[in-house]
């Protein structure tokens, strides 16, 4: 048994949260989630804890969890040369049948490697036996063909049954991938083969039955589909402190950087009674003292007024916590005005993007300026005492004047509201199926030129905080995103750099080395004003994604 | 204050995992039981009011131990239905030891 108090944060490793799910293994398949990053982080996923829930839910499944170690654990693990285990039963992870891997953040795909090594599995998909490594959460899953038996592509409520039943039915590897690549949504890169020919990405089936193109699949009855009612809940706080529930999926909006429109595509909402009896079991069954109401844009919900009545009304007595993130300016001042003061909020966000009406427009950014400055004006009687603002730079069309405008912009309200203003400056990424994913990423220089003409022009005043995205982060998240099957030897160097510095993961130096050491010119993934990606072959079934494959 | 308030005086013991847990996660833990418990929940004041709860001094992390906790609610309970009712909420390796007054 190992003393859990030598670690920072020991609950970390512990896995005794109220509602655990522990089972033993006899006679059933077991499969363990692993989250390429903190405990902290991976249990503030929604995505994960409803997986959990719905594996466990079959009597013949056992669904564990694990997380990227602290380093002080980790350390302990390779001191003493021990693998990598799952929280539940401290099993090694090389005893599961499958590891099922979120990628949604590229800088974690690094992370990934290394849970598999710290595991003791081999790293790439050929090497290994019988194991199975599903991944998911990803847009573009080329640079990981290598290490990934088989991604799914979607919401993978939709994909469980037929999972589970082939693990039921198939016992090898080879079968089970075989059974798999027939079923929608699942994509077994093995499968086929992705060639660079005259600058365009050709895809072949190398095993005749596999699907092409790869469809992404979704729930098509979000008000059914399965909630985790019996709520993880740690005895300790994690980052995001308060039971998230989802009110609707998907945005239907159209703002052209966005990429989770396409990753959460079509937009679908729960009804306002389902969405209360939820916050009722999960309260009673977890004790839970704060939620939030989850979805990309909780102004477009159609029930909204009557949801924050019900659940006031409801939960007034018991002092629970009522967020509601991602809200209009425009719905402060009407519809909601008289609702907000019900809610506990300390703070307004807008991602208004731009200073410039015309370029705000351009991107699809529907917000308007001067319903903003009365809304801020308005806000101020609910005892509300900051704004926080996202602004995007590096877009082609965007001038110098548009980038002093944000300064002129902040100086403005600031001086009308007298709020407090946090202040995001981030940079442009043309992420894989947004609707920009043909525009070229700005280079470094071009990019740091612009935000020295943005911060020459913010106004110095201690009630305005700014903080700008570094560059070659955005630049190293553009690469990965973008990038093609030639990639995975970027991140397992990379990731081998990472036993020795934790850190390698954010380290321009290191990928820039690892790109130069295996031949790749990372300009060629950013340059792409083309119609043929390397994630060409996935259909998401957005309207505009079927238009173009028939350009 | 103007609410009534009903103090119950109760020693609890900590062992096994839940020594793993600081003090402040004490707190939360306790509050979340009693919440599950649905007994009758007294609150702090203020802006983010939370289950009022106090302890007789901070039990080390890392170590097995017993303290006093004053549980206060908003209505009379006997001190029965606290511990029947809070028993099946408490993780394991938090136990109520006794019940003082």
């Amino acid at each position: 048994m190992i003393d859990f108090k030598l670690f920072q944060h020991p609950q970390r490793y512990i896995g005794n949260e109220w509602n655990v799910i522990k089972k033993s293994h006899n006679k059933r398949i077991p499969i363990c989630l692993c989250y390429p990053d903190s405990y902290e982080i991976g249990m503030s996923n929604l995505g994960l804890r409803i997986i959990y829930s719905l594996l466990n839910d079959s009597d013949d499944i056992v669904c564990e969890r694990a997380f990227f170690p602290g380093e002080d654990f980790n350390n302990f693990l390779l001191n003493n040369n021990q693998k990598l285990f799952s929280l539940e039963t401290k099993t090694p992870l090389a005893n599961f049948e499958v590891l099922g891997f979120n990628f949604n953040y590229e800088l974690n795909f690094v992370n990934f490697l290394y849970i598999l090594s710290l595991a003791k599995i081999p790293l790439f998909s050929r090497a290994r036996k019988d194991l199975i490594v599903l991944g998911g959460g990803i847009a573009n899953p080329e640079s990981l063909a290598d290490f990934v038996d088989v991604f799914y592509i979607g919401e993978f409520e939709a994909g469980t049954a037929s999972f589970i039943e082939v693990l039921r039915k198939y016992k090898d590897k080879k079968s089970r991938l075989e059974a798999l690549c027939e079923i929608e949504g699942f994509y077994v890169p093995a499968f086929y083969s992705a060639e660079l020919k005259n600058d365009k990405y050709e895809f072949n089936k190398i095993y005749s039955y596999a699907k092409l193109p790869v469809k992404r699949t979704y729930v098509s009855n979000l008000d059914k589909s399965h909630y985790p009612l019996k709520w993880l809940t740690p005895h300790t706080a994690i980052v995001h402190d308060r039971v998230p529930i989802e009110i609707a999926r998907g945005c239907p909006n159209r703002c052209t950087f966005c990429q989770a429109r396409a990753m959460y595509y079509p937009y679908r909402e729960k009804k306002a009674e389902t969405v209360c009896r939820i916050i009722r079991e999960i309260y009673k069954n977890s004790g839970y003292e704060n939620f939030s109401l989850l979805s990309l844009s909780s102004s477009d919900y159609s029930q909204i007024e009557e949801l924050i009545d019900i659940l006031f009304a409801e939960f007034k007595q018991k002092r629970i916590g009522l967020a509601l993130p991602s809200l209009r300016a425009d719905d402060i001042l009407g519809k909601l005005y008289s609702k907000l003061h019900l809610l506990r909020k300390t703070s307004l966000t807008v991602a208004i993007e731009s200073a410039n009406d015309s370029l705000r427009n351009h991107i699809g950014k529907k917000i308007d300026i001067k319903k903003l400055f009365e809304t801020a004006r308005l806000i101020r009687t609910f005892n509300l005492k900051h704004i926080k603002l996202y602004f995007m730079i590096g877009f082609k069309e965007e001038t110098e004047e548009d980038l002093r405008a944000i300064g002129l912009f902040l100086e403005k309200l600031n001086q009308e509201t007298h709020l407090s203003l946090n202040v995001s400056i981030n940079v442009f990424v043309p992420k894989p199926f947004s609707l920009r994913e043909d525009a070229t990423m700005a280079e470094k220089d071009t990019l740091l030129d612009k935000i020295n003409i943005v911060k020459n022009g913010l106004p110095k005043r201690r009630s305005i905080n700014i903080s700008i995205s570094p560059v070659e982060k955005s630049i190293l998240e553009a690469i990965i995103s973008r990038a093609d099957r030639k990639f995975s030897s970027v991140i397992l160097d990379v990731s081998k750099a990472s036993c020795n510095n934790r850190n390698a993961a954010g380290n321009w130096l290191i990928w820039q080395e690892a790109m130069s050491k295996n031949h790749i010119d990372c300009a060629a993934y950013l340059k792409a004003e083309t119609i043929n990606f390397p994630w060409s072959f996935i259909n998401t079934g957005l309207p505009e994604c079927n238009l173009k494959k028939h350009e | 204050m103007n609410e009534q308030r009903f103090l119950i005086k109760a020693v609890i013991k900590k062992s096994d995992e839940m020594i793993y847990f600081s003090q402040i996660d004490l707190g939360l833990v306790l509050e979340r039981a009693l919440r599950r418990a649905e007994l009758p929940l007294y609150f702090t004041q203020g802006f983010r009011p939370r289950v009022k709860l106090s302890f007789s001094r901070a039990l080390k992390l890392g170590v097995e131990g017993e303290e006093e906790v004053t549980f206060y609610f908003s209505k009379n309970i006997t001190p029965q239905e606290l511990q029947e009712k809070l028993k099946k909420q408490l993780p394991h390796g938090l136990t109520i030891l006794k019940i003082i007054e």
